[in-house]
């Protein structure tokens, strides 16, 4: 060993060899690595970073499905294989080995290789344990690639029809209590006057549904007429079976923002149809077992409302 | 050093637990950075908990351990850093000097981060640190993501670290690499009048059968 | 959350711990005097807080009618399950290649890491047993064995991804019914009871119509129990021959108001009961015999299909007196009439291995089919004319599917047709509101063995229907066990909203 004896270098050869050594070093790297080197020169200005248009099939196809089925692993958090796809720069940069995505060649774009791959395969996207990528999903991807794997091109031909997931209403409880604020007391009287007759359709809603078919025969054109103060917060009445009649038929007239009415097995006729002229909404009516005509009914199908029963049923 | 009456013979520094550990250190991070990196998760588990066993030694061995093992012996105070670093501290050390030791406690305590981040990690896929399961899945993901960020750190220290002793090495003719594999420096870069204490070899194995214990018993812990 | 259910138990132990001095008391010959005490007791309001927007659940008024969290598609689900899961290769999932094909060895590819009930080894392919044509203007492929269900396959939405990690009757059912495959989870119609109460105070909110083969068949009574629920919301089975509901009635020389004093007293001492531990157990109780006094008027005549015309019964294929699918169609659109929420059919009888002949498929199968295929095809006829199939979710369907193999049990080939379970896909379909119709969803390969597009897992079944009565799946819960318990358990389940209307 060699202890004794001046340095084989001096301070500062030693340090610009360390330095040359490092620069070549990190040189290598980007070499072997684009992507370090374009994320490199991207993160210090020297090269513009490429970015996906607003509205583009990849911002609005694509992107999403990146973020929900790839991001997890190749993300913010964890970088596998060094490759991040919740940017499209990200994503046209590639990962360790190099770019995934050959802009025009699914072939030669590993992203697309692995997603296809069956999923039992050691390389498959993503791994043997995760849901695989539906069919459909899989296809945005390939012909995204195929069409020139662009930022900015809005439309592809031929692509399958984006999946809507259902939003599930989200209610405000005070917007709900100020609209049934109005009729909130006439509820609460009728409610304890007839039980189990009238509620409100949902609880995210002021609007009420009146159900009297279980009542039979005990239900009468007075009852009906009793919940005139809440006639137009109605969208919903089953009075079938029940003892109303032809009489009915103004109460009913001012029920405007009924949605479904059921009329089965009761005393009405047409003069009772002409009192639902007016109603807009109305969607669905059931007259089975009654006296109205395919008459009177006419003019209510040739609006679209859905009718059950008449006289030639 | 054939030469059987050589008078100035080479002086005993480094006990053997502290090169045993050094080296071991060495290959251990080699290993779990390449099992980590190819997906050797099982690997990666054995050499993560293998390393944090024996950081948490080192410790134990820089409270009892031989004289220059020892953090009191070779943490210095930061005047007394930044005098070496100008080259004005004209004293000789037999363990590490002032910057060196410094760079000793920062790469052990940024292991030690890395071992411990690593038993809170999971790779979101079929692989989870032994103690996952004791955080949220939440917390446990951005426990990952720091893993990641100390691993950059880690290859910053180890640079740094190599850079150095490359210094020393070639700059400063004094061979830290060799000293770490015998132990011994030559006696021109060691204080005259040197006494040196060496702690028993038996007092290291208990004291690393008692962190291999903690490690296991911690390891369990996470086993459902 | 948890408390609730901690408060639960504790008024169990205190209730138990009580029980000897109040039979001391209660049966001590004072004690029975006091009891007969005329009850102030208020009829139980029907209604609990229509207005709350939250969910609450009174646990006093445990049937009072709730309005749904958001506005529902349908009022009220009839499911009818065909107990052993029919073969949707012979039935709905037509595969001219498997055909074929028929009689090759199945290709390794399919058998690899694979488990079966009961195949073993190199099984043969078994091709479509019966033709195939198409029907309806929607053109939807259907074996020549369901010539009624045929007239309505326009009404039809025909899932044919579905699938299920269980590959045994009596867990694959429970999957079905209540959202997991071991014991002690609420049933469907359970939660949804407890969603949304009963309509009609004088019935139960989910009623079990059982047909060929008892009440033992594979899972059980769990199929239709509450589970951590309280048992108010459990299902009533009832019988369409004979009495409906077994010990409803008044004991011989026992008068309806006689019966009356002995539940006012009886229901006093478990109000006393409910103000001193708090048990919602005693409000069941309470509940469950309001509700059977009630029914004994109205059950029976829900139930007594004697009242409908000769023309309807004919339609049905339903003979009155009689336990059968036929009659129990026609009672659920009955019951479907009187606001029943959750109208439970089971017809046993579906598993095809062609161990003994009346499980081969070309055998066991093609009676099923004659049972329940014009009385189906009835039922949905029937609620459409009267409008009621607006409102309603029909849902028909087995536990799993059945496998595009001939089952070789021990190795060897049946002496009949037959198929093995197979939980990688079957057919499942729904009619009704909310949803689409003359639809097909989903697909699955050339051999009918794995899904292509689409699948639908059971819990996304459950989502979908719990969405369509007006609930968001993740809402309506349970505290149970320190977790909030969903129908849909703790995977994310999927609103399939490629088949919602």
């Amino acid at each position: 060993m060699a202890d004794f004896g001046p340095g084989r270098m001096s301070a500062p050869a030693y340090l610009a060899c360390v330095a040359l050594l490092t620069v070549l070093g990190l040189g290598v790297a980007m070499w072997a690595h684009p992507a370090f080197l374009h994320s490199t020169l991207q993160s210090i200005g020297l090269e513009a970073v490429p970015r996906a248009a607003p509205g583009s099939f990849y911002a609005v196809r694509v992107a999403p499905l990146f973020e929900s089925r790839c991001a997890g692993c190749h993300g913010e958090t964890r970088e596998k294989g060094q490759l991040r796809l919740d940017s499209f720069a990200a994503v046209m940069r590639g990962g360790a080995d190099g770019a995934v995505i050959v802009p025009g060649d699914t072939k030669a774009s590993e992203l697309f290789r692995r997603i296809s791959l069956p999923p039992t395969d050691d390389k498959a996207m993503p791994p043997s344990g995760k849901t695989p990528l539906t069919a459909d999903e899989v296809t945005v991807i390939k012909l995204w690639i195929a069409a020139g794997a662009s930022g900015e091109v809005r439309e592809i031909k031929g692509a399958p029809k984006p999946v809507m997931e259902v939003t599930i209403p989200q209610s405000d409880p005070a917007t709900v209590q100020r609209r049934r604020a109005p009729l909130a007391a006439a509820v609460k009287d009728l409610q304890a006057l007839f039980p189990g007759l009238i509620a409100y359709e949902a609880r995210d809603s002021a609007d009420l549904e009146v159900d009297a078919s279980l009542k039979g025969a005990r239900f009468s054109d007075a009852n009906l007429a009793a919940l005139s103060p809440l006639a137009a917060h109605i969208v919903r009445a089953d009075l079938s079976g029940t003892a109303i009649a032809d009489a009915s038929a103004p109460m009913l007239a001012t029920m405007t923002s009924m949605r479904l009415l059921r009329l089965a097995n009761t005393k009405i006729t047409d003069k009772t149809m002409e009192a639902l002229a007016g109603h807009k909404a109305l969607k669905s009516l059931s007259v089975v077992d009654t006296g109205v005509s395919d008459a009177a009914l006419e003019p209510l199908k040739a609006r679209g409302v859905a009718v059950y029963g008449g006289s030639h049923e | 050093m054939n030469d059987p009456v050589k008078t100035d013979a080479h002086v005993l520094v480094w006990d053997v637990p502290t090169r045993i550990f050094h080296w071991t250190v060495v290959v251990l991070v080699a290993v779990s950075w390449f099992s980590a990196d190819n997906g050797f998760m099982r690997v990666h588990l054995w050499s993560g908990l293998t390393l944090l066993a024996l950081l948490l030694f080192r410790l134990l061995w820089g409270l009892f351990g031989s004289t220059t093992s020892r953090f009191i012996n070779f943490l210095h105070p930061p005047n007394k850093v930044m005098a070496y670093l100008r080259w004005r501290d004209g004293a000789l050390y037999a363990g590490h000097n002032p910057a060196g030791g410094w760079m000793v406690a920062l790469m052990i305590a940024v292991l030690l981060a890395q071992a411990l981040t690593g038993l809170f990690s999971n790779d979101g896929l079929k692989f989870t640190g032994p103690l996952a399961l004791w955080v949220s899945d939440d917390v446990s993901t951005r426990i990952t993501g720091l893993h990641g960020t100390i691993y950059n750190i880690i290859l910053a220290l180890i640079w740094l670290h190599v850079v150095a002793v490359g210094f020393y090495l070639l700059v400063r003719n004094h061979n830290l690499v060799g000293a770490m594999f015998t132990g011994k420096k030559h006696p021109r870069h060691v204080p005259a009048g040197l006494n040196l204490n060496f702690t028993r070899l038996y007092i290291a194995l208990l004291l690393l059968a008692l962190t291999a214990g903690i490690v296991a018993w911690v390891f369990f812990q996470g086993v459902p | 959350m948890s408390d609730r259910k901690n408060d639960d138990l504790m008024a169990d132990y205190l209730q138990v711990e009580a029980q000897t001095r109040r039979q001391f008391v209660g049966w001590g010959a004072g004690g029975l005097g006091a009891l007969f005490m005329n009850s102030a007791m208020a009829a139980p309001a029907p209604h609990g807080d229509p207005t709350a927007l939250n969910f609450v659940r009174d646990p006093s008024t445990p049937l009072s009618v709730l309005p749904p969290q958001f506005r529902a598609k349908v009022k009220r689900v009839i499911y009818l399950h065909m107990g052993g899961s029919p073969s949707q290769l012979d039935l709905f999932d037509y595969k001219p290649i498997l055909k074929r094909f028929h009689g090759q060895e199945c290709p390794q590819s399919l058998l690899a890491g694979k488990r079966f009930a009961f195949i073993q080894g190199v099984p043969k392919l078994l091709g479509p047993m019966f033709p195939f044509h198409q029907a309806g203007k929607s053109g939807a492929w259907i074996s020549d064995r369901l010539p009624h269900l045929e007239k309505q396959v326009d009404d039809l939405c025909i899932i044919k991804s579905m699938k299920t990690d269980q590959f045994n009757h009596a867990p694959a059912q429970l999957l079905v019914h209540t959202g997991d495959a071991r014991l002690g989870h609420a049933s469907l119609g359970s939660w949804i009871t407890y969603g949304l109460g009963s309509e009609n105070q004088n019935l139960p909110g989910f009623i079990v119509l059982i047909s060929n083969g008892g009440t033992t068949a594979n899972a059980g009574k769990p199929l239709w129990g509450s589970g951590y629920l309280p048992s108010v919301y459990q299902g009533v089975p009832c019988r369409s021959a004979g009495e409906p509901v077994l010990y409803l009635q008044n004991p011989q020389g026992v008068t309806r108001p006689e019966r009356r004093q002995v539940l006012d007293a009886v229901d006093e001492i478990n109000r006393h009961a409910y103000k001193e531990f708090g048990n919602p157990e005693t409000v069941t109780r309470i509940a469950q015999y309001e509700m059977a006094f009630r029914m004994q008027m109205e059950a029976s005549d829900a139930m007594d299909i004697k009242k409908e015309p000769a023309k309807v019964l004919e339609r049905y294929g339903a003979e009155p007196g009689k336990t059968s699918y036929a009659n129990n169609c026609l009672v659920a659109r009955r019951l479907a009439e009187r606001g029943v929420r959750f109208i439970q059919l089971y017809h046993w009888g579906w598993d095809s291995h062609g161990t003994p002949v009346d499980e081969g498929v070309n055998v066991g199968l093609v009676k099923r089919c004659k049972e329940t295929d014009q009385p189906t095809a009835a039922l949905l006829a029937d609620l459409k004319q009267r409008g009621l199939l607006e409102d309603t979710l029909v849902i028909w369907g087995g536990e799993f599917g059945r496998t595009p193999m001939w089952e070789n049990r021990g190795g060897q080939e049946m002496e009949f047709i037959g198929r093995d379970h197979h939980p990688g896909c079957f057919t499942l379909f729904m009619a009704g509101g909310g949803i689409k119709h003359g639809i097909s969803h989903g697909e699955t390969d050339d051999l009918g063995y794995s899904i292509t597009r689409n699948p639908v897992e059971v819990r996304d079944l459950h989502a979908t229907m719990l969405y369509l009565l007006g609930f968001d799946y993740r809402k309506l819960n349970y505290p149970y066990q320190g977790l909030d318990q969903k129908l849909t358990g703790v995977k994310s389940a999927r609103i399939v909203s490629e088949i919602l209307a």
